[in-house]
Parts: structure tokens; sequence; C-alpha cells
């Protein structure tokens, strides 16, 4: 995939199953493994959520949450590899809007940090203050799963379900 | 700062079906601001991918969504290039319509104005014959206009 | 190529530091902030107000960066609030705890108001 992105073209359609429910649809993107290209998940996730009728600040959590499942999968599992790449698939079902984030799993993802709740206090007395990024995924997601991608990578599922306007 | 060997790029693939051209031009919007376009030629890009996509999506896929529209964008050498792939049930290689003179005096039809629109917009464009059979259409790009 | 979408900018008005972030807030901007945070410090600023325009991106890292300038605020007894966050940020601020450490108003007039209010 990474010689066929140097010429300049990927066949990307191959990734997107013929059995899939008819009522889905699949929208996938590649991205460089370099920090700021988080952004292009984040604007073309948020095109797909507002054109499915979520609102204003649902979309706002959406895309923090991409932000930092992109990140992470480019810090972490890419170890900021240039020649890796993320996969971003995002799959629209009638009540839902599920997100999934692939990396090349260069370091698999540290399991004692998908649980704990940080605690700004501890954070003053610490020299890393980081390690929000999981956490704000869970507060802002309505399901979240760390899976391994079937390229063998890390893979974070999120899900966002579409409440119906009162 | 550190240097890139490899060119910087974005894969997209998106249904056939209208409105997902939404989602292809935030994303590539997004990847030419970041890699410094100036705000004037990310519109003109917009509209010129949407434009592609839609051409893609109504012509070479017929409007069937399960078939998909698949984009690419390569950062090199200071050219932004797009390409966007259809399965080419409809050909449509190298024909630029005419000007908006001859459609507003009905000597054309009002429609087909994208592949004009998309010439106007970008550097250079055109068509690449695909080993798939279907319609590759390139758009290329400098972040900002020549003089 | 652009790697840091956010420019940092120091100003006074009435008493306060006031400290410009014009764009997103993420690992790009530790030095900026940081140094601008220590360079207001050095002037002896005891209000200190992070002024956010154009901003629609805050990722941990950026939370992080704003966690270290409270440590520093608290150790030295400053008081620093921030302006110009959308609703969605006020509430992550909420969420992680920083509101309790840092006072949010809505714009630039409401926040020096307020700190000056609270010397008062």
């Amino acid at each position: 995939m990474v010689a066929g992105a140097r010429r300049g073209w990927v066949k990307i359609m191959a990734n997107v199953s013929p059995g899939a429910d008819p009522v889905e649809r699949v929208v996938e993107l590649h991205l460089p493994s370099r920090l700021g290209y988080e952004k292009v998940a984040m604007d073309a996730a948020a095109s797909v959520a507002r054109r499915m009728g979520f609102s204003a600040d649902r979309v706002e959590a959406l895309r923090t949450a991409l932000a930092e499942a992109v990140t992470n999968a480019i810090e972490h599992g890419n170890a900021h590899n240039a020649d890796t790449r993320v996969l971003v698939i995002l799959t629209v079902r009638p009540s839902e809007l599920v997100v999934s984030v692939a990396d090349q799993g260069f370091k698999p993802i540290d399991k004692a940090k998908i649980a704990p709740t940080p605690n700004i206090e501890d954070s003053f007395s610490r020299a890393d203050k980081g390690g929000w990024g999981i956490w704000l995924i869970r507060e802002l997601m309505d399901e979240v799963e760390f899976t391994t991608a079937p390229t063998g990578g890390n893979q974070v599922r999120m899900v966002i379900h579409l409440e119906k306007q009162p | 700062m550190h240097k890139v060997s490899a060119p910087l790029s974005i894969e997209l693939s998106i249904p056939s079906e209208f409105g997902y051209e939404r989602v292809v031009r935030e994303a590539v919007a997004s990847f030419a601001r970041r890699i410094g376009f100036a705000s004037e030629r990310v519109e003109d890009l917009k509209t010129a991918v949407s434009e592609a996509c839609l051409n893609a999506i109504e012509h070479g896929n017929a409007q069937m969504p399960e078939m998909r529209v698949d984009v690419n964008c390569v950062w090199e050498n200071d050219v932004l290039m797009v390409r966007v792939l259809d399965h080419g049930l409809k050909r449509y290689t190298g024909h630029v319509a005419p000007c908006i003179t001859s459609r507003v005096h009905g000597e054309a039809p009002p429609r087909g104005m994208g592949l004009y629109l998309i010439a106007q917009l970008v550097d250079t464009c055109g068509f690449e014959s695909s080993p798939e059979g279907g319609n590759v259409l390139y758009m290329s790009m400098h972040p900002r206009r020549m003089a | 190529m652009l790697d840091d979408d956010l420019s940092v900018h120091i100003r006074e008005r009435e008493g306060v530091a006031i400290i410009d972030l014009i764009g997103d807030v993420t690992t790009f901007a530790e030095e900026k902030i940081t140094s601008a945070y220590n360079e207001v410090s050095r002037r002896g600023a005891r209000n200190i107000l992070l002024n956010f325009r154009q901003n629609d991106y805050i990722n941990s890292a950026g939370i992080a960066i704003l966690i270290g300038v409270v440590t520093e605020v608290n150790r030295r007894n400053q008081r620093l609030a921030v302006s110009g966050l959308s609703q969605h940020f006020q509430k992550i601020f909420r969420m992680v705890g920083l509101a309790q450490y840092i006072d949010i108003y809505q714009d630039e007039d409401e926040a020096i108001r307020g700190l000056n209010a609270a010397v008062a």
C-alpha cells in the first residue's frame, strides 16, 4: 500500500465488504502518520455527521474524540513512522455512526492507559501532564472498543448514536 | 521540524451517492489548508473536487450507490495532485464543454458545466487511462495562483 | 509546511496580561504558550488571561500544556482566566477539572471586568 501511495495511486475499494448491510454507507480515509493531519479526519467525519443530522455539540464531541484516536495512532501505534498510514472508516447507519481508527501496530496499545480516569490534582505534581486522550474518547462517545485491526494493528471503534430530535 | 522523505498523501473512498462529495470536499480542503494553501485556492479546489466527484457519481458510476468513487491527493514538489476514479460505466474523456455564452444563447445544454469549471479553477487537469477501465480525472494545483 | 496553526501574542490591558492564542492548541503549541507565560510572569503579571481566538481545536496534548500553566500559576499565586472558548471546549475544561482552577469568561471584556472586580 505504501508503495502505491508513492506512485500516487492506491486501490482502496477492496476493504469494503461486498456483503455489507445495504442500508450502510461506508467512507474510507487513509492518512499520513504525521501530527496535524488528524484534522483531515476530523473535517471528513464532521461532514458525515452533519449530513446524518447530528447536533452541533455532538459533531464537536465527535471531532474531539476522533482527534484523540488518530493522534494516538500516529504517535503510538505507528510511532511517527512516515511510511505508515492511519485508516479511518466511517460507517453510516440509520441510527448511528461507527468510526474506526486503525494503525499499523508498531507498538501495541498500552492496556494500562485504557482504563484509568486521570485526575487533575495528581497531574499538577507529575512531570507528564498528559494521559487525557483515551479518557476523553470514552467520555464523549456512546460506545468505545479497543481491538486489533484485520491488518494486525491497533483499532479503536467508536459509536455515536443518533438521538431523534424531540 | 522534521523532514519527511515520502510525499504526503491521503486517499478517500466514498459511496456513489449524491451528498458524499461533500465529505471529499471537506477532507481535501482540510488537507490543502494543512499543507499551506491560500484560502482562495482552497475554495477553488473545493469546487473543482466537488464537480469531479459529482461527475463520477452521476456518469462514471451511473448513480449506483454500491459503487465507489476513489479520490487520492498527493502533495509533492510544491504541487497538489488530486485524482478522482470511478468505475467507468460511462466514459467521458477529455471533452471540456463550451463556454457559458453558447449556453445562455441556447446553443449548448445548461448542465454539464462541471469539467469547464474544473478547467478554470485548477492549474492543469485531464484524463488518465486506468487499468481497471474507469475514468480517472486528475487535477493539479499550486498553493498559490500563478501570476 | 504549516506544522503549527497557532500564533501567540502578548499585550496588557487594565492591569491584565493578555496572551492571545490564535488558532489550534495542540502538541505544537507547547513552546509558544510556555514562553508567552514565562514572559508575562517575568514582567510581574498577577492576572493572566488566555484569550482564545479562531480556535476550534484543542486536544489532550493542548490540555496537558494548559495544566502545566495552571501548575505554575498556582505555584506563583497568580490568577488565570480564559475567554473566547467555544461551548464545546468550555465543557471539556469542566470535564477535565480545569474549570476549578481557571475562570472561564465568554469574551475578553467580560474577563477584564471579572479579573479586576476580583482584585478590588
